[in-house]
């Protein structure tokens, strides 16, 4: 008798959450009679199908009244609704995968953590991450990204383990130099925006994989600290950094890499 | 026939050798100042195949932190020498104004030094490259005669803007 309760009141309640389903379903039309709000998207096209073709900025126009306040949204609601063969990578939608990294209005930021510009007399342009090769539309190779961020072993490296075999501990203290380091998503974001990556990208690391070697440098239970600096001796993989500082400036997570590669310099000079 | 086409083609993407791996294709990689490299790049920079991590370069004696330390020490250095000969009524002494010009050279030398290094870069460019660095070298070595004369034979160089600057 009670568990036909309890299944009586599971079923209500997935019918009242139906039923709210229904409501802004049932909201929807009464908000698009208000006057439409259309804001105008261009969005970079090139597909690997048609390899001759010149890439190209297709417009699409969305009714803000019906589409969620982020890009993400906005793209996705021309993917669903106008063009499926629109392409781009995502996940998450909300800002911790790092996989919607694209430039907006010229900014290098994550689509879902960026709001729609609601100036409909503006058009908003969106490009693949800038100075990528496209693997198709939105959709940047960051093979290169991935090998380099390889080459840096991110990982913990110890000449020894503790003998209870435990886990390696660490001070309050020594966890927080880690803060600002570790919430990095490797996006690409500050790398692709950073000139001196775009001229030197097969031998430059970059601002996301140089500020993901201090989180390594930084951390007090690695042991490799002398051979991860050595790998930056010379004057191609760090030395490239001439503080531009666009890679703090567009960081979508708010981090600070410019100021990570200039703890990294400091540690290793003189 | 279909049934064997039916079956080569799962097999062929099986043996399909990595997209990396492919020789690479003839596409030449960043213009640098609007000058195609001379040497040709692999698409996107990707050596190897995907799963290789790129190649840790050799540690350089000169080229590494040393450099760097250097350069900044250089230019921290300059600044009392610049704004002194501003501030004072007089010209730098030739001990000094000696050191200003020196450094001065030095300085430059590593700045453009570094703008071959970006937009010539040695991978793409090679011979040129050197040519580049030579160039650098015999233009610093030349200036820097120059500026031995000045300092030796005439006011030096803050005697000489002074000069020009009330002329």
């Amino acid at each position: 008798m009670n568990s036909y309760r309890t299944t009586l009141r599971r079923v209500t309640r997935s019918l009242q959450i139906t039923a709210r389903g229904l409501a802004t379903a049932a909201a929807e039309p009464v908000q698009a009679a208000k006057a439409p709000r259309m804001k105008q998207f261009q969005i970079y096209r090139w597909s690997p199908d048609d390899p001759t073709s010149k890439p190209r900025m297709q417009t699409y126009n969305v009714d803000l009244n019906a589409c969620g306040p982020m890009m993400l949204d906005a793209l996705l609601k021309i993917k669903n609704e106008q063009d499926s063969t629109l392409t781009l990578r995502r996940s998450c939608r909300e800002g911790i995968c790092g996989s919607c990294a694209m430039n907006i209005n010229g900014t290098n930021t994550l689509a879902c953590l960026c709001r729609i510009n609601t100036d409909t007399a503006q058009t908003t342009k969106v490009y693949p991450l800038p100075h990528m090769f496209v693997v198709k539309d939105l959709v940047p190779d960051l093979t290169q990204f991935y090998k380099q961020y390889k080459s840096i072993k991110p990982f913990l490296q110890r000449s020894e383990y503790p003998a209870d075999g435990k886990e390696t501990l660490q001070s309050i203290e020594d966890r927080k130099k880690l803060d600002g380091l570790y919430e990095c998503i490797l996006c690409a974001c500050c790398s692709t925006s950073c000139p001196s990556y775009w001229w030197n990208q097969s031998e430059y690391l970059g601002p996301a994989i140089l500020l993901q070697t201090y989180r390594w440098l930084a951390d007090s239970r690695d042991h490799a600290t002398e051979e991860r600096k050595l790998a930056l001796q010379n004057s191609m993989s760090l030395y490239r950094c001439h503080t531009i500082m666009n890679c703090s400036k567009t960081c979508p997570k708010g981090l600070n890499p410019g100021l990570a590669i200039a703890r990294i310099k400091k540690s290793m000079a003189l | 026939m279909s049934a064997l086409r039916a079956f080569s083609s799962p097999l062929r993407t099986l043996l399909r050798p990595c997209i990396a791996a492919r020789p690479a294709l003839p596409v030449v990689g960043v213009r640098h100042l609007g000058i195609p490299p001379l040497i040709a790049q692999p698409p996107g920079g990707i050596v190897g195949t995907v799963n290789d991590a790129v190649a840790v370069p050799a540690p350089h004696k000169t080229h590494g932190s040393y450099h760097w330390s250097f350069e900044r020490l250089l230019a921290i250095g300059l600044v009392p020498l610049t704004v002194a000969p501003l501030v004072s009524a007089t010209a730098l002494s030739p001990a000094l104004d000696s050191i200003l010009v020196s450094s001065l050279l030095v300085h430059s030398y590593f700045g453009f030094q570094s703008c071959i290094i970006d937009y010539v870069p040695l991978r793409e460019f090679g011979k040129v490259h050197h040519a580049c660095m030579y160039l650098l070298l015999g233009g610093t070595v030349v200036a820097g005669y120059g500026f031995y004369k000045l300092e030796t034979e005439d006011v030096g160089l803050t005697g000489t803007i002074a000069k020009v600057w009330t002329a």
